[in-house]
């Protein structure tokens, strides 16, 4: 198999897009990547293929089909042009999927972009709408939404590890600043932890959404795209900038309804996707320098930080308590601000966790740089948590 | 007309499933017998909703997941003032969203 590098990075602005179409917004992403790697557009640009993730196109912003628009959009015609859908994870399975084919030697470069309008419909419509990939009869039918489950989720981890709602905010107060040196970032606005714990107003400040978690435990809804150019390590050398190699990747999934996992305070796939591509990188979890995990409600990241490996099981909270996964930290979780405070454009979030680590990698994280950071793990978490993506990328010796 | 939900049985290793699968998690087996489910359970966890779905119209809503004595584990709507994790309860059916032409019935733990 030949292996893989990432040469090129784009990401709009995440938050709420004023004016434009979907299409617009994806080509902002692909051709700040395109320029990033030296690509020149229009004739003999050199890409074989384009993936596009998205999870709402059609519903949302009623286009479907939306890779052959992009490629249009951009002239890259004739090349190979498909739309992947994998829920919240499709970022990282579309950029797996470039992977594999530049692996197999079908393609030489291959250009993923993800990306989410979302902001376009109302908050009842939305949050029904993310609510359909859960379990039909089991699940949505009753009304239940992403934030409901993860609300019986984070109860049964309170219960059983002694996890606080402070702990997930002090998880989440950690990823506002981390994001106040990220221009992409959907929300730069630090919440002050005793306002939204303490205080004799923390519940108006910070409401509960779905009980034990609040306002503060959640992602916003954001608008936004995220590129990576992907091409063979042995064609790396006519970019513009050094390859960072995708060492591992690693996929898994778990049942659709969440009631009917055995043991129910786990993610298992989360577990077996990370051991998956650290033995495909023939890495550890104390090898890594840098993890982008998907925090959509804030007790992910803790549990997260367990199941990849960085902490032992119901230890996440006290190292985030002790500070532990701060830049400067054991183990740096989340440098971008994370889905909770960089947002989380459903289609893009996958894309954008590896732009981050490329960055990091490459040195260009300006303030918020992990120093000396040769090694980055991204997860990307599907439904909640039944179809997971993790990827392992690396800085390459010169 | 009573509506009642339903454990699907594997005929050959006997595992209970719910909701319905094609392939027994157990053995492989693609045949399964529909036995009711109800009756008393455990809270394995609750939560309490306050941003609903489109085409509700209630402030919040409260769900739970259950353990039904014969094992298997379920998610349904939590109709309990003060839920407590292992407290018992009873699994009822009744309207979980009402629908354009039909209603959709589901598990109510009271």
């Amino acid at each position: 198999m030949r292996e893989v590098g990432i040469v090129g990075v784009g990401h709009t602005k995440f938050g709420k897009m004023s004016g434009g179409t979907f299409s617009d917004l994806l080509s902002m992403a692909a051709i700040q990547a395109l320029d990033d790697a030296g690509v020149k557009t229009g004739i003999g640009h050199g890409i074989d293929q384009v993936f596009v993730s998205t999870m709402g196109a059609g519903i949302l912003n009623k286009q479907s089909g939306i890779a052959s628009a992009l490629v249009d959009y951009l002239n890259l015609r004739p090349a190979m042009a498909e739309t992947i859908e994998n829920g919240p994870a499709s970022g990282a399975s579309a950029i797996k999927l470039g992977y594999m084919a530049i692996a197999s030697g079908m393609c030489d470069c291959v250009l993923v972009v993800g990306g989410e309008m979302m902001r376009v419909v109302s908050g009842w419509e939305g949050t029904d709408f993310v609510a359909t990939m859960l379990h039909p009869e089991a699940e949505y039918n009753y009304g239940l939404t992403l934030p409901a489950l993860a609300g019986l989720f984070t109860k049964l981890c309170m219960d059983k590890y002694g996890i606080t709602e402070k702990d997930l905010a002090i998880v989440a107060v950690k990823n506002h600043e981390n994001a106040m040196h990220n221009p992409v970032a959907h929300i730069q606005v630090v919440p002050n932890l005793y306002c939204i714990t303490e205080d004799e107003d923390a519940n108006v400040m910070n409401p509960y959404v779905a009980e034990p978690l609040r306002l503060y435990s959640v992602c916003p809804v954001s608008d936004g795209a995220a590129a990576v150019l992907l091409c063979a390590m042995d064609k790396a050398d006519k970019f513009n900038k050094k390859p960072i190699k995708i060492a591992g990747i690693g996929q898994a999934t778990d049942t659709h309804a969440v009631a009917e996992r055995e043991v129910p305070t786990d993610l298992l796939a989360v577990r077996l996707a990370a051991q998956m591509a650290y033995k495909m990188a023939g890495l550890t979890a104390q090898d890594i320098d840098v993890a982008e995990l998907h925090d959509a409600f804030q007790i992910l990241e803790i549990v997260e930080s367990e199941e990849v490996g960085f902490f032992k099981r119901g230890e996440g909270h006290i190292a985030a308590r002790n500070g532990e996964t701060k830049i400067g930290g054991k183990i740096p979780i989340n440098p971008s601000g994370g889905l909770k405070a960089k947002g989380h454009p459903l289609g893009a979030t996958g894309v954008s966790q590896v732009v981050e680590i490329v960055k990091q990698l490459r040195g260009e994280a300006t303030g918020r740089q992990v120093e000396g950071a040769k090694t980055g793990l991204t997860v990307n978490f599907g439904g909640f948590g039944n179809n997971v993506v993790a990827t392992i990328l690396t800085k390459e010796e010169s | 007309m009573e509506h009642k939900m339903y454990a699907y049985k594997c005929t050959s290793c006997g595992t209970l499933h719910h909701p319905k699968h094609y392939v027994c998690k157990k053995c492989g087996n693609r045949k399964f017998d529909e036995v009711p489910l109800e009756g008393e359970v455990t809270l394995v966890t609750y939560t309490k909703v306050y941003n609903l779905p489109e085409g509700y119209m209630k402030p919040y809503l409260g769900f739970g997941i259950v353990k039904f004595t014969n094992g298997l584990v379920v998610s349904g709507q939590l109709e309990v003032e003060c839920p407590e994790i292992g407290m018992k309860l009873m699994a009822t059916v009744g309207v979980v969203k009402e629908g354009i032409g039909a209603d959709y019935y589901g598990f109510i733990f009271k």
